[in-house]
């Protein structure tokens, strides 16, 4: 898949030289540092294609978010970072709310992306979809049952929720979404019932959880979707077995399914701004979009851009329309819910 | 020299005292010394100094009130963990493998050592798969049992005792290794003269060769407690909550690094205790190596049962240490065919890095091992810096070294944080080199020093004539050792490395917390091949090269 897509790349990227070779020539060509919490391959071939574009070099330093968060504070001012990519806005908000993002203002980006899914003033802009999603084992549960997030406190569910950890971002974007949609008593009262229903005590990632229901552990969980659909398109027999034992839900009624973003911004001390918006905009076109989403099986942002393999397989769904930037001011709030619930 | 007249004779005789004083701390040998400690013991001292003097705002006290206990009770408990299961394994298979023959003891001899090839975290990301509900263990169960995973009880290995599960079996060779040199090298003649009198063999273990190898064993359990105290991938891969995992979230979640190095000091004082417990043992054992005239072990040969039950005994340790995770993650990258990740690059910087590293950290080594000869306190402070700075996090020391970069100014991801990067690997494993070094150089009796000072030959020219070599093998073991070290490093290397410069420990630590553990399998394993070349080069060196082992 990947050989295929560095095929495809370097094919548009041959006939793009062609016709922009001079453009790109008498620009100057500078180099951008990305601050990145993804650590996908198909990442750099995405920095390869924007280089071969733009003649913009990238650099780019991995680490988990809170740890790019933490190094880009100590280096203040004399950070290189240029661009700061994320999953989740709760994460991006986190940025931002540090000072460490600048806002841009670009027509392109504004017009691929809806409204909803970036910052209002241009901090950060979401760039790939993520549904997270109730998954359940078809044979003791009925979507009926557990279709909706509410569903979850169901006194009928006694013993068989399991949930990864309520400091995860993921969980925490969930509850300030719902804090959002019910209010602050209403979302307390969920996560307590919640909790009173877990086979056992919080563990692993979303992966894990989906192990635990085809294993027969407890029968329902909270997950992304791109977790279960790796796992369905594994090469693995056996992990697709694992897959096919459990069925998804997406949530429908009330405010629809709760969506979160893998986003960019621009950092607030780029040495390149307008390279950094370069390369933003870069993220936006089919070719960005297509690398983006190919290995994480996320949903791309733009419309039109074809979906990765797998995806088309899950059911269309309702979009939750609770703006992004909410999610990030409601977070203490969120946890500070989830550890009075007694959910870790 | 004769003082001018009038001179104050107090004054004289102070500066007679302060002369001495200068020339103790400051022979030539010692420069190299001074200059080793400064190296190891920046990033220490540092650290140190933060924790002492910057910590206690409100990150601090929430810290305190809310995971302290947790901190520390998972940290307690791994660690005893860790030192039970090992004692219990290492020093038994020790002994059967350098006085019994049995079937397969000369592939087990060395077979044993291989966990020190492969890293702690990624025996974790292993046995998390083994161990996990859907992996083949849970399966079977499952399938033989017709049992759904909610209708039985099974061990988990993400809590304080899978951890220590895991590190104990990526640590116990320390202590097989240091235990196996002791009952090498312990005088045959005791052990013929316990025989003699009447002894069985298990009064002889326990009598004879156990208190004369308990300070090695000890020494080595010192070893490993210490590399078990410094873990933060495994720990936090399985998400067990211990003072090392704090201390990187007292950074990362509460962005409070002078909290983060507070919570160190507790890892600090556990280090120096290790380190005191280790140097009192040592100092206990010098009636000990007063054979001189070596002779071959003669083997016991076990036969029937017995030399069976050894055979599934150091089977049953080489397949919980290394065949079991190495074929699982083996299995795994086969399985899931998953698409290749980048190798190559990611392996040039891991030699790279572990070039540079082990280069640097071997020379303070040897000004370690060559300064601590002389048993002044300069030496010993020496060994505390060096063991201060091994039982650091690699995390921790990274920290003082941020702030340094900052401070100076620099960023995080130039030529500067290189260097840094490089201190503090030396910081970190120079004690893991010093020990190797200093058992090559305990081979050479002090007299021959002492002789060649009588000689009049002066301190450099004893080192470069006398004491180099005399320790090569052992430098090569050391040099060896630091590699190996280096190439396994984690959270230093997360938080200092230049951009592009991922690391295959870096690059299996991402995958594998993405829930990618079919990708992280490869990477992985070639961290684990890489190990293995010097650890079979080492295993081959100290099965012949050991007076009173195999070969004379």
């Amino acid at each position: 898949m990947r050989g295929f897509l560095a095929t495809i790349g370097c094919s548009l990227i041959v006939s793009a030289c062609g016709g922009g070779q001079t453009e790109t020539q008498s620009e100057p060509t500078g180099t951008i540092n990305v601050y990145s919490a993804r650590h996908y391959d198909s990442d750099r071939l995405m920095y390869d294609m924007f280089e071969e574009e733009t003649g913009i070099r990238v650099r780019f330093r991995e680490m988990s978010s809170s740890q790019l968060f933490e190094t880009m504070k100590a280096e203040g001012d004399d950070s290189p970072a240029d661009i700061v990519i994320a999953a989740d806005a709760g994460t991006l908000w986190k940025f931002q709310d540090a000072g460490l993002l600048q806002p841009v203002e670009s027509e392109t980006l504004n017009a691929a992306i809806p409204e909803k899914f970036r910052e209002p003033d241009g901090h950060w802009f979401g760039l790939a979809k993520r549904a997270r999603i109730i998954v359940y084992d078809p044979e003791r549960l009925s979507e009926e049952q557990i279709g909706e997030y509410g569903a979850l406190a169901d006194d009928g569910l006694d013993g068989e929720l399991c949930m990864r950890s309520s400091s995860n971002i993921y969980n925490l974007s969930l509850m300030s979404e719902l804090i959002e949609r019910w209010g602050e008593d209403k979302a307390g009262e969920w996560a307590k019932d919640v909790h009173d229903n877990f086979s056992r005590d919080p563990r692993g990632g979303d992966t894990t959880q989906i192990e635990s229901i085809a294993a027969g552990e407890c029968s329902a969980a909270l997950i992304n979707h791109y977790y279960w659909v790796r796992m369905a398109t594994s090469r693995s027999e056996d992990r697709r077995a694992l897959a096919e034992a459990t069925a998804l839900a997406f949530p429908e009624t009330g405010d629809g399914t709760h969506v979160n973003v893998t986003g960019a911004g621009m950092a607030a001390n780029a040495p390149d701004p307008e390279a950094a918006q370069a390369f933003l905009e870069f993220l936006v076109t089919r070719n960005g979009q297509e690398l983006l989403v190919s290995e994480t099986k996320e949903f791309p942002m733009v419309a039109g851009v074809p979906l990765p393999d797998g995806l088309d397989e899950l059911p269309d769904f309702i979009e939750s329309a609770v703006a992004l930037n909410k999610l990030g001011e409601n977070q203490a709030t969120a946890q500070t819910l989830y550890d009075r619930a007694g959910w870790n | 020299m004769t003082a001018p007249a009038g001179t104050d004779t107090s004054l004289q005789s102070r500066r007679a005292v302060v002369g001495r004083v200068l020339k103790t701390l400051v022979s030539p040998g010692d420069v190299f010394l001074w200059a080793a400690i400064l190296l190891v013991g920046l990033p220490l001292i540092s650290t140190v100094f933060i924790g002492v003097f910057a910590g206690g705002g409100s990150t601090w006290n929430h810290i305190t009130d809310t995971f302290f206990w947790t901190y520390l009770t998972s940290s307690v408990t791994v660690l005893a963990g860790v030192a039970a299961l090992i004692l219990i394994i290492a020093v038994p298979a020790a002994w059967l493998v350098t006085l019994y023959d049995f079937p397969g003891r000369a592939l087990f001899s060395w077979l044993l050592i291989l966990p020190l090839a492969a890293p702690g975290y990624v025996i974790a990301f292993a046995y998390a798969d083994l161990f996990g509900v859907v992996g083949p263990i849970q399966t079977t169960i499952r399938d033989m049992t017709g049992l759904a995973a909610r209708d039985y009880w099974f061990p988990d290995i993400r809590s304080s005792w899978g951890c220590a599960f895991v590190l104990a079996a990526a640590l116990y060779p320390y202590v097989y290794l240091s235990a196996r040199a002791a009952f090498t090298t312990q005088s045959v003649c005791t052990l013929e003269v316990a025989q003699s009198l009447g002894a069985s063999p298990w009064q002889r273990f326990t009598r004879v060769a156990l208190p004369g190898a308990r300070p090695a064993i000890v020494a080595g359990l010192a070893l490993a407690l210490m590399e078990a105290a410094a873990d933060y991938g495994a720990a936090d891969f399985l998400g067990v909550q211990t003072l090392t995992v704090g201390v990187f979230r007292a950074w990362s979640s509460f962005s409070d690094p002078a909290a983060g190095a507070r919570l160190a000091l507790i890892l600090v004082a556990l280090a120096l205790t290790l380190l005191w417990v280790e140097r009192t043992r040592r100092g206990e054992a010098g009636y000990q190596a007063s054979s001189i005239r070596w002779r071959a072990l003669r083997r016991t040969r076990l036969s029937g049962w017995t030399a069976y039950l050894a055979t599934a005994f150091c089977c049953l340790i080489f397949v919980w240490g290394f065949a079991a995770p190495i074929l699982r993650l083996a299995w795994l990258a086969v399985d899931a065919r998953a698409a290749t990740p980048p190798l190559l690059d990611p392996l040039f910087n891991s030699f790279l890095l572990a070039f540079a590293g082990s280069v640097a950290a071997f020379f303070t080594a040897l000004a370690f091992a060559l300064g601590t000869r002389k048993k002044h306190f300069v030496s010993k402070f020496a060994g505390w810096i060096a063991a201060g700075g091994y039982a650091t996090p690699g995390a921790v020391l990274a920290l003082g070294g941020v702030y340094a970069l900052n401070v100076l100014p620099f960023t995080l991801t130039g030529t500067a944080a290189l260097m840094v990067l490089v201190l503090v690997y030396v910081s970190r494993f120079t004690a893991a080199g010093v020990g190797p070094l200093e058992s090559a150089l305990e081979r050479a009796p002090a007299s021959l020093n002492a002789a060649a000072r009588s000689l009049g030959a002066s301190s450099l020219r004893r080192i470069r004539q006398v004491d180099l070599p005399v320790i090569l093998p052992g430098a090569a073991a050391a040099g060896l050792i630091l590699f190996v070290e280096i190439l396994k490093e984690l959270p230093a290397t997360l938080m200092l490395r230049p951009f592009n410069l991922d690391t295959l420990a870096v690059r299996a630590y991402a995958y594998a917390s993405d829930e990618r553990l079919e990708t992280a399998a490869l990477p992985s394993l070639v961290i684990v091949l890489c190990g293995l070349l010097p650890v079979i080069v080492l295993s081959w060196r100290l099965s012949t090269g050991r007076a009173g082992g195999d070969v004379e």
